[in-house]
């Protein structure tokens, strides 16, 4: 029983670290922008079928799919960028996320017109046997994931905090008005803003697909029903929030589908939610979302 | 016409309802991602109604409409005050856990012999109403494009009287239309229910029509549609979301030249549009514009 | 030469035109002082000096440039500042953190490292509290940081909108002492105010403006003869 909840735990944690980065993204560009990028799962795995195109055809190691993954992502965030979000900024928000909503659609079609197979095989992490601790196993990728993600996070960290374009990016996000009076760009730091948030997803998708070895369209709604979930679990606009969301979700999906099941674990993520937002529960409403 | 025709007209019909419930809320300033769940609700309803209990198909999408207005009133009770994107948050959460309810949920009977009902993931066969009663498919659609009329009188009813400034002021400016007096809470849960219903009723008529349901037909895509299609349709009139639903099933599947290309078109044509009209083709102002024209 | 001229500017929000043809010019060196009603198109006018709306119609060229319609990053680079109404400083961010923010365009890090000190010296309390945030200051202390935050830009001239809006008398004191001192130091200062008697002390050049356009334009004598401005901004205390 408690090995159990050991390994649960373990397993949440890892796959945890991967919502978080997914998390992450989405609060990046919520901070600066104030809207929520539907079409962010759908552009990770744009990234990812272009890693899995790549491999196929020309055969590629680990990092270099790696690096193909997050180039397409941040390719494809910046076609969404372009489209849905530069056109209406300071208008309306519904019209930016049903635009982003749309581009998602094309993504899903693009893929599945140019590689029509349900499922591809990816290039596993790593395929040696778990590592053993007494009672206890943990999956090698697993354990990379979690490191990755977590180095990814402070990676992310110093960016915001040590570095003049973390300062802007935090500026805008909380006062956009005075950011541009105090001379800083906006509009050049939104589009960088997107590429950060794009590559921190290519991250985040590259090391689920690799860790499940294998990848379907589905894996954009995952991503982005993952990383809003994540995202408003942990407080809408928050980026320890994001962190914290995402490991929470990850926690609380590990042990409910231990004892539940698949379909209940899904369940009880969403009623969570469903309920954190009815009871407005203070932490969740740090930031303005009208 | 041909039953291809048919069946497209017929969807272009049943997909007309959920859009128009999409468009309801957001005329009263709320975005949901989730009105698949009550289009869901409506359609189990109504299927384990006539397939299951022999009602007749009237008195089932009665039911199921009721059904339909009182789930999304008990959702909207607890989340209409939240704001943006909270609320959609909020929508997309209730619709993903109906979803999963759908696939848990297994409760069959015997109807002549043969077992029915909704079985989980496998879905739920043998909505026959329609066929057991000789109702052809040009006679449904019939049915479908005389239900619509009906509700579009009721919205165009609606419009131009004071409960329709009433909703457009709640819309656009809450603040306003509290300090006018209007209990803005009372408003749009009367709006969650007319859209539950609404939706449950394109639900009854999409599993009379199909036969056949299964919980993935009520996923987040299905939710999405529906206020993509409100809102390129046109936020100024409840002719906005037919057109909407017009552009994508019946422009774009019906012409075979994008049929594979269908998504790739509609999603760029969207993007693009909202970039020009942010509110919709026949947004506020070009109804206006519009009316003045027109006799 | 003027410092900041501005040429029948109109701003609208929608179809609502709060600036109807506003024409005003700042002298470089001076201190301006811009009274009205609330309302009026105060506020308005120091957004669209700074960029963050754009006029409809007119010209504002400072400096002998035309700036109408560029990014507020821009204008900045350009040498304006404006301290925004309600101060609008980052609250969570520490006050350090506001102070580099508002020397974001500059590349020079000694000289801005120094500026910091420069401030630390003019506003002591700033020191005190550099690694708290500044949502954690009073409102005060959060005015000081917004004009230590946009000197930190190196202006040639600073706008100011109500600087004294919600603060106690002895703060407004403060503030208004420092205005006088950065004016030693060589800044046009252009600042929006209601009190008209602290504004007296030390513009020496007032406009009025009343439904979006200037009703009055004048030094402190002649608005402290004009028996209507009297009544409107000074009546009260002289009662």
């Amino acid at each position: 029983m408690l090995a159990d909840l050991i390994q649960n735990t373990l397993d949440g944690l890892s796959i945890g670290a991967a919502y978080a980065l997914l998390a992450l993204g989405f609060t990046l560009i919520f901070g600066v922008l104030r809207r929520a990028n539907l079409s962010y799962g759908a552009a990770i795995m744009f990234g990812c079928y272009c890693a899995t195109w790549t491999h196929l055809n020309f055969g590629a190691g680990l990092l270099l799919l790696a690096a193909i993954t997050v180039a397409g992502t941040v390719l494809a965030g910046a076609y969404v960028e372009r489209l849905c979000f530069a056109p209406h900024r300071g208008g309306s928000m519904i019209a930016a996320m049903v635009a982003s909503f749309a581009l998602w659609m094309q993504f899903e079609e693009l893929v599945t017109l140019v590689m029509p197979t349900h499922l591809y095989a990816f290039p596993a992490l790593y395929e040696g046997a778990p590592l053993a601790f007494g009672p206890y196993t943990l999956r090698v990728d697993a354990l990379v994931m979690f490191g990755a993600a977590i180095a990814a996070c402070a990676l992310l960290w110093g960016t915001l905090y040590r570095t003049r374009f973390g300062l802007a990016v935090r500026a805008v996000t909380e006062q956009p008005a005075a950011a541009s009076l105090a001379g800083i760009n906006l509009p050049w730091v939104y589009v960088r803003v997107f590429a950060l948030a794009s590559a921190i997803g290519g991250v985040a998708g590259y090391l689920v697909v690799a860790s499940h070895g294998q990848i379907t369209p589905m894996l954009g709604m995952w991503s982005t029903l993952k990383g809003l979930l994540a995202m408003m679990l942990g407080g809408l606009g928050s980026l320890p929030g994001a962190v914290v969301g995402g490991l929470a979700l990850g926690l609380l999906e590990a042990h409910s589908q231990w004892f539940l099941g698949p379909q209940l674990r899904d369940l009880i993520a969403y009623l969570l939610l469903f309920v954190l937002l009815a009871a407005r529960v203070p932490w969740m409403h740090t930031r303005s979302a009208s | 016409m041909d039953a291809y025709t048919i069946g497209v007209l017929t969807n272009i019909g049943l997909f007309s309802f959920v859009a128009l419930s999409a468009y309801l809320l957001l005329v009263a300033g709320e975005l949901s991602f989730g009105q698949q769940a009550f289009f869901g609700v409506g359609a189990y309803a109504g299927g384990i109604f006539t397939a299951m209990y022999g009602w007749p198909l009237p008195l089932a999408a009665l039911a199921a409409m009721t059904l339909g207005a009182l789930a999304q009133f008990l959702v909207g009770l607890p989340t209409l005050r939240l704001r943006g994107l909270y609320f959609a948050m909020s929508t997309l959460a209730a619709a993903e856990m109906a979803r999963i309810l759908f696939e848990l949920l297994h409760f069959q009977r015997e109807v002549k012999g043969e077992l029915t009902g909704p079985d989980g993931t496998q879905g739920f066969r043998g909505i026959r109403w329609i066929f057991e009663h000789g109702i052809e498919p040009i006679d449904y659609l019939g049915m479908v494009v005389g239900l619509l009329a009906v509700v579009l009188a009721g919205f165009f009813l609606v419009e131009r009287s004071r409960l329709g400034a009433t909703l457009r002021g709640v819309g656009q400016d809450p603040e306003l239309a509290a300090s006018l007096g209007i209990d803005i809470q009372r408003v749009k849960l009367g709006v969650a229910a007319a859209a539950g219903a609404l939706a449950a009723l394109g639900g009854v008529l999409y599993a009379h029509h199909n036969t056949y349901i299964e919980p993935r037909n009520f996923d987040i895509m299905l939710g999405v549609h529906s206020l993509a299609y409100a809102l390129i349709g046109g936020l100024g009139t409840a002719f906005g979301p037919l057109l909407g639903v017009v552009l994508d099933i019946g422009a774009l599947e019906g012409s075979r030249v994008f049929h594979d290309y269908r998504m790739i078109v509609f999603g760029g044509l969207v993007a693009l549009l909202l970039v020009f009209r942010p509110r919709g083709l026949l947004d506020e102002r070009m109804v206006r514009w519009l009316r003045a024209r027109l006799p | 030469m003027s410092l900041l001229k501005i040429q029948d500017v109109v701003t609208a929000y929608g179809k609502i035109e709060a600036l109807k043809g506003v024409s005003l010019e700042v002298a470089p060196g001076s201190i301006t002082c811009l009274l009205g009603p609330n309302g009026a198109g105060k506020t308005t006018l120091m957004m669209t000096v700074a960029g963050i709306l754009k006029p409809r119609k007119g010209g504002i060229s400072f400096a002998g440039e035309e700036i109408a319609g560029r990014a507020p990053h821009d204008i900045v680079a350009r040498g304006v500042a404006l301290v925004p109404e309600n101060r609008l400083v980052f609250p969570a961010m520490t006050v350090l953190e506001n102070l580099l923010a508002g020397a974001y365009q500059r590349g020079d890090k000694k000289a801005v490292a120094e500026d910091i000190d420069r401030m630390y010296a003019r506003f002591p309390r700033l020191r005190e509290r550099s690694a708290q945030h500044a949502g954690t200051l009073s409102g005060g202390e959060q005015q000081m940081l917004a004009v230590a935050r946009a000197l930190m830009s190196r202006p040639r001239l600073l706008l100011m909108d109500e600087p004294s809006l919600g603060l106690a008398p002895l703060v407004v004191e403060e503030i208004f002492r420092i205005i006088a001192e950065l004016h030693r130091d060589g800044v046009s200062i252009f600042f929006v105010e209601q009190n008209a008697h602290m504004a007296l002390k030390v513009a020496q050049h007032f406009f009025l403006i009343e439904q979006g356009r200037i009703s009055f334009s004048g030094t402190p004598g002649a608005l402290a003869e004009d028996e209507v401005i009297r009544r409107a901004y000074l009546g009260s205390a002289q009662q």
